[in-house]
């Protein structure tokens, strides 16, 4: 009887391992974990369907290696929890890549944007370098590059502000600076470039905040997934089709900044 | 980041916690029993404007409250933004409570029997004085109990202040959790609304005995 039951336990324990080695060869479906709100890589377009840089190049991959695309919108400031919590396969949406998340075990992408934080400011407000904010109110968008940057990096330039507000979309860190209740705002340059040229009143200061780079995360299991999704990124830059997505007039803010293009 | 460095970092933000906390409990219980009056006006139209504004205030998610309160004079008037945003917080929290305290005392004087009225009318009583004297004190005892779960539940909603950028014990936490990939912060504020939560129910208790000197 002991027998029987250890076998049938090892069987169940062979089928489970089968089980999960099939998953990873055989993936059909692959779930994509955004930020919602973060144009131009990944947001809600005008049709309800998501869209963005980010997401046409993975429904890209997707064609390529034969998976069905699924889009999962994160919570960004809770993004890796729920990465690991299976909630998504990765996190692709303009991610800054940092040495914490490395140390963390995630796997990591070939970054593929070089991106750089500015500070946003009121067109009539004179303020033209980060030294005339000494004192003042600064927004920052809570989860993002930026407000980690201001707590580690640029931690002395943080010191000299009168208050770093965290706000929980970059659109509420707009809000308040055109609400004239921070005097400035710190954001990755895209996203700052396009916020402006649609908005009117509003001024980038030219200095280049910190540079970063983007990547895709995946669990520290999933190595294998990775090299897959990595592989066929650069096949899609070998045949075109990334620079051919890149090349659409919605993205003309991040096209100088994308890697693979500008090697 | 130690956990004690964590702990003292979300402690600093505790006390604009407790400050929406007690605030709203200020405005909000007078303000209910102002709203409860009005909802049970013998005028029509006053009561029927009252229960709409308190379906509203009960319908729609405080998060969203928390937000037309913050930023809908920007977007409607182009007005500035509040600087200190514990004002707007107070604003939107005190409303949205007092539409629930306004509820649970009209359950509370509607359960004092009709009769009682008419005993204290018959005893020379004016109308301000029966409701003040006999129904208002045996109305507080026994809302008591419901007025304990709103309070438990206000202490909890406070975290909900993040969504407008303000900087209180939660948004900290929220921000180490990011900066250190961790998730041990929310263990911590957990802890902390657990706690703030047990000696609120002590005290209410507390209260609850003391009110109890008929039984």
């Amino acid at each position: 009887m002991k027998k029987l039951l250890t076998l049938a336990l090892a069987l169940c324990l062979v089928f489970a391992l089968a089980g999960t080695a099939s998953a990873a060869s055989d993936r059909t479906d692959f779930i994509m974990g955004i930020d919602p709100e973060y144009p131009p890589f990944s947001y809600l377009g005008d049709d309800g369907e998501y869209t963005g840089f980010d997401v046409e190049i993975c429904q890209a991959v997707c064609d390529l290696l034969g998976w069905k695309l699924e889009i999962f919108g994160v919570n960004w400031d809770e993004k890796l929890v729920q990465l690991d919590s299976m909630e998504c396969d990765c996190v692709w949406s303009g991610m800054t890549i940092l040495d914490s998340m490395k140390e963390a075990g995630y796997q990591i992408s070939e970054p593929y944007y070089d991106n750089t934080q500015v500070l946003v400011v009121k067109a009539d407000s004179g303020f033209a370098s980060s030294a005339d904010l000494a004192g003042k109110d600064v927004a920052v968008q809570l989860g993002t590059s930026g407000e980690a940057l201001l707590n580690d990096d640029l931690a002395d330039l943080a010191a000299t502000f009168n208050n770093v507000i965290t706000c929980d979309s970059f659109l509420k860190c707009f809000t308040e600076l055109e609400g004239n209740a921070v005097d400035a705002v710190f954001v990755d340059l895209p996203v700052a470039a396009s916020y402006v040229s649609s908005h009117d009143g509003l001024a980038v200061i030219d200095e280049n905040l910190g540079a970063e780079q983007y990547g895709i995360a995946f669990r520290a299991a999933d190595a294998e997934l990775r090299d897959q999704v990595d592989a066929a990124v650069q096949e899609l830059v070998k045949n075109g089709t990334y620079a051919e997505i890149a090349a659409k007039e919605e993205y003309v803010d991040i096209v100088n900044n994308l890697l693979f293009l500008n090697k | 980041m130690s956990l004690m460095t964590m702990i003292v970092k979300m402690s600093e933000g505790l006390s604009k916690t407790c400050a929406i906390f007690f605030l709203t409990l200020l405005f909000s219980l007078p303000l209910g029993m102002i709203v409860a009056l009005l909802r049970m006006s013998k005028v029509r139209i006053v009561s029927a404007v009252t229960r709409f504004v308190i379906t509203v205030l009960r319908g729609t998610p405080l998060m969203l409250q928390l937000l037309a309160v913050t930023y809908g004079p920007y977007y409607l008037f182009g007005s500035n933004v509040a600087r200190n945003k514990l004002i707007p917080v107070v604003i939107a929290f005190s409303i949205n409570y007092a539409a629930y305290f306004a509820e649970i005392y009209r359950g509370g004087i509607e359960s004092i029997p009709i009769g009682q009225y008419e005993a204290a009318e018959v005893l020379g009583y004016s109308k301000f004085q029966t409701f003040m004297r006999i129904i208002l004190p045996q109305v507080i005892k026994r809302i008591m109990p419901s007025v304990t779960n709103e309070v438990v539940t206000l202490v909890k909603d406070t975290s909900m202040a993040f969504t407008v950028s303000y900087q209180e014990m939660f948004t900290i936490g929220k921000q180490i959790a990011n900066s250190q990939t961790s998730f041990m912060p929310f263990v911590v504020a957990g802890a902390f609304y657990y706690i703030f939560n047990v000696i609120v129910d002590y005290l209410m208790g507390r209260i609850e005995k003391r009110l109890d000197y008929y039984r």
